[in-house]
């Protein structure tokens, strides 16, 4: 590029830059073009400032002209992130090697400065809580980020919002950590104090180990030239560590440090089952561990050296036989222990809480199908079978099991209570008539009744048939065998529904009882008559015979 | 009529015995070396005037049928029955006897009636003491129990068993057949000794309708 023409667009850009810081925020709410050119330009120069920092960005320049929001927000990403990962890298680097930071000639736009000012404050108070310097810095700091925050503009889509935000977060983490992350602490809370008050509890809990140790390594540090070391790294862990709280907590997480690294030290020299093996070694070096832990994230800036050395006490090895035997304790526990009532076969209410059962899954059989779910479908089906069953005429009733009885019921003999009109002869008179002549049917109470009965059934059917003018078909005949006794057809019961005839039942040829042709008198033949005539004297004289015979 | 003397058995002769004479029967006059025969029985005062009422229905079947003679004597206050030479046979004038006993009893005419015509009918007498000591109100209950309700516990044992029954008091009288009479004696023997009259029913129609089925 022409560089007259960089200078240019520089000086436009800063134009723009200040135009921007200069509106109001109301402004923002509305897109208007202007503004938006303005931003455009400023970020453009912004990045091209920012490029001779990132060497893997493709971009030479930010391209704004045609490019949607979200391109160009894209090309500030590309260039932003390997930025933001080598000023950590570089940050860190000066954490450990604080003179390296006095070379620094250029720093980036504003971020060196800032980086000074952070190393002056560390210099000058460490051990002494100087909150309000730490406010002061801050509150500064926030409004810088705050403007510059503005200046990018919330309107739109932040674009430059963004990368302004990294810059920030970048130059915070240039800072110690304890510096806020902007917003959410003030005077009253701060995160690190909290976490600090924290370690401490834990420290009174496992007090007295942390004493022992720092007591020993008190003594110890007067003896070895790791004790000057270790002194060197105590100064350097007290300036690159926070700024807040008790020294005294400092001091006892350091000594505690020193402490457990030269027992660690001496015990690696000297390795035997206990340390493996033992419990109290790897209580301590559990509670060693958290408050490491803790540490490493207040502080950035650690000894690595110590951390290394703490992280190889508990090898993996250790940890692994603390895991498995704290597996076999609780084995063994659960062993020991009454069983769950869930393990012990038949359990009544009584023998295990209230509301357990609730709690397992229990699975038993059900004798009984499940209630049926009622949809609609099935209440539609319910309905069409219904309708179906109307049309047909197809109920199901129940259905009278007929008793099928064999033999004709006996007849109940009731019990008559009144005084018998018929004297005891006739009743005697009745029952020899009964026994002797089976013919004679004697009315009983119920015949009587069956009598009446059938006479006013006919005098109906007599009615109905004048109705019909007497035509009527009778019965059909069904010849079937029947004895016939030669009785007058009144005597027997009546069949016949109209006519009443004195004839026999039977037939004459059925009434006689002979042989041959009959001829009247007057039929008969001369020679036929003689012929009887003889036949009659043979008979006679027979018997005559016969008589004579007797009477000698 | 031939009267011929029966050879005495003290013959022992090589002989073989005579044979047997042959008798006609008696006639009824002739019984008792040709005496007639009476019968009287007494009136008690409560059937005197019954007697008077129902004379003539006692009298004609005694008189025409069974022929004997019947008269009532006033003075003695009995029934007097004899027999006449055309009596056909003497068993008459004891069946006289007991028809007119039977009435004396209680039992009407109608029923009585049957003893003339039938033989094996029987006329039974027994007490309430005879079936369990009872003694004023429950004597009583016990009669009330006997009879029912109008009577109709006695009509339904006298229905259901062919026979007649008469409760005088204390005294129980039956008119019937053996059997019938043995029936009819239970059930009233059951009331008395206090079952109700329900029980007493079904085991009559029970029996009853057994008795039918025989024929």
């Amino acid at each position: 590029m022409i560089p007259s023409a960089m200078a240019s667009s520089t000086e436009t850009a800063l134009e723009s830059l200040h135009h921007i810081k200069s509106t109001e925020p109301p402004e923002w709410l509305v897109p208007k073009q202007e503004l938006s050119q303005a931003v455009r330009a400023a970020s453009k120069l912004l990045f091209s400032s920012l490029k001779p920092y990132c060497p893997k960005s493709p971009f030479d320049q930010l391209l704004t002209e045609g490019f949607d929001v979200e391109q160009i927000w894209q090309q500030i990403d590309l260039q932003s992130q390997p930025l933001l990962s080598s000023l950590r890298r570089e940050v860190k680097k000066f954490e450990k090697h604080p003179e390296e930071i006095s070379k620094l000639k250029d720093g980036g736009v504003g971020g060196g400065e800032k980086k000074k000012k952070v190393l002056e404050q560390i210099e000058t108070d460490n051990v002494v809580n100087d909150d309000e310097d730490d406010d002061d810095m801050d509150m500064d700091e926030d409004e810088d980020d705050e403007e510059e925050e503005d200046e990018e503009g919330e309107e739109e889509e932040d674009e430059e919002g963004e990368e302004e935000e990294k810059e920030r977060g970048t130059e915070e983490e240039s800072e110690n950590e304890g510096e806020e992350k902007g917003g959410i602490e003030d005077k009253f809370l701060k995160i690190k104090e909290l976490q600090e008050y924290l370690e401490e509890d834990e420290a009174r809990e496992f007090g007295l180990k942390k004493k022992k140790t720092k007591a020993e390594s008190k003594k110890e540090e007067e003896d070895t030239e790791e004790e000057g070391d270790d002194d060197d790294e105590e100064d350097e862990n007290e300036g690159s560590e926070d700024d807040d709280d008790e020294a005294e907590e400092e001091e006892d997480e350091l000594g505690l440090f020193d402490g457990n690294d030269e027992e660690d030290e001496d015990d690696l020299e000297n390795a035997r089952y206990e340390d493996f093996f033992s419990r109290k070694k790897n209580k301590s070096s559990k509670e060693k561990a958290k408050s490491r832990d803790m540490l490493e994230e207040d502080s950035g800036s650690d000894d690595e050296q110590d951390v290394d050395k703490r992280k190889d006490g508990p090898s993996k090895h250790e940890k692994e036989l603390d895991k498995l035997r704290s597996k076999i304790e609780e084995m063994e526990k659960a062993n020991l222990d009454p069983k769950v009532w869930t393990m012990r076969g038949e359990v009544t209410a009584a023998q295990r809480q209230k509301n357990s059962a609730l709690e397992v899954d229990l699975d038993f059989e059900h004798n009984v199908r499940p209630a049926p779910v009622i949809t609609e479908e099935v209440t539609a089906s319910l309905e069409d079978l219904i309708k179906t069953r109307i049309s047909e005429g197809l109920f199901d009733d129940v259905q009278k099991a007929r008793t099928s009885s064999s033999k004709a019921p006996r007849e109940i003999k009731e019990l008559d209570e009144s005084k018998s009109k018929k004297g005891l002869a006739e009743v005697y008179e009745e029952e020899f008539f009964q026994k002797t002549d089976p013919a004679s049917a004697l009315l009983t109470f119920s015949d009587e009744l069956k009598k009446e009965a059938s006479m006013l059934f006919k005098k109906l059917c007599l009615k109905l048939d004048a109705l019909s003018h007497f035509h009527f078909t009778p019965k059909p005949v069904v010849e079937d065998m029947s004895i016939q006794t030669n009785v007058p057809a009144l005597a027997m019961e009546e069949i016949a529904p109209m006519a009443v005839s004195d004839a026999a039942m039977l037939a004459p040829e059925e009434v006689f009882s002979g042989k041959g042709d009959i001829k009247e008198e007057a039929e008969l033949t001369k020679a036929e008559r003689k012929r009887r005539r003889a036949n009659k004297k043979r008979k006679f004289k027979a018997e005559a015979a016969k008589r004579m015979g007797k009477k000698a | 009529m031939e009267i011929e003397t029966v050879p005495s058995e003290s013959k022992p002769e090589s002989n073989p015995l005579p044979p047997k004479p042959k008798f006609e029967p008696l006639k009824a006059h002739e019984m008792s070396d040709g005496r007639v025969q009476f019968r009287k029985v007494s009136v008690p005062p409560h059937r005197y005037s019954p007697l008077k009422k129902y004379w003539m229905d006692i009298y004609t079947p005694v008189y025409e049928q069974m022929k004997i003679d019947i008269r009532m004597n006033l003075k003695a206050r009995k029934v007097e029955l004899k027999t006449r030479q055309d009596t056909p046979d003497i068993s008459n004038l004891q069946k006289c006897a007991d028809f007119v006993q039977a009435f004396m009893l209680g039992f009407d005419v109608p029923d009585a009636i049957a003893l003339l015509r039938l033989d094996e009918l029987y006329v039974e007498s027994f007490e309430i003491k005879d079936v369990k000591t009872l003694r004023g109100e429950h004597l009583s209950r016990a009669i009330g129990r006997l009879s029912g309700k109008g009577g109709k516990t006695k009509f339904a044992i006298e229905n259901s068993t062919k026979t007649r029954i008469v409760i005088a008091d204390t005294k129980i009288h039956l008119l019937g057949s053996f059997a019938n009479i043995k029936i009819a004696r239970d059930s009233l023997c059951s009331l008395i000794l206090g079952s109700p009259a329900g029980k007493v029913y079904s085991k009559l129609r029970q029996v009853s309708a057994r008795l039918a089925e025989r024929f």
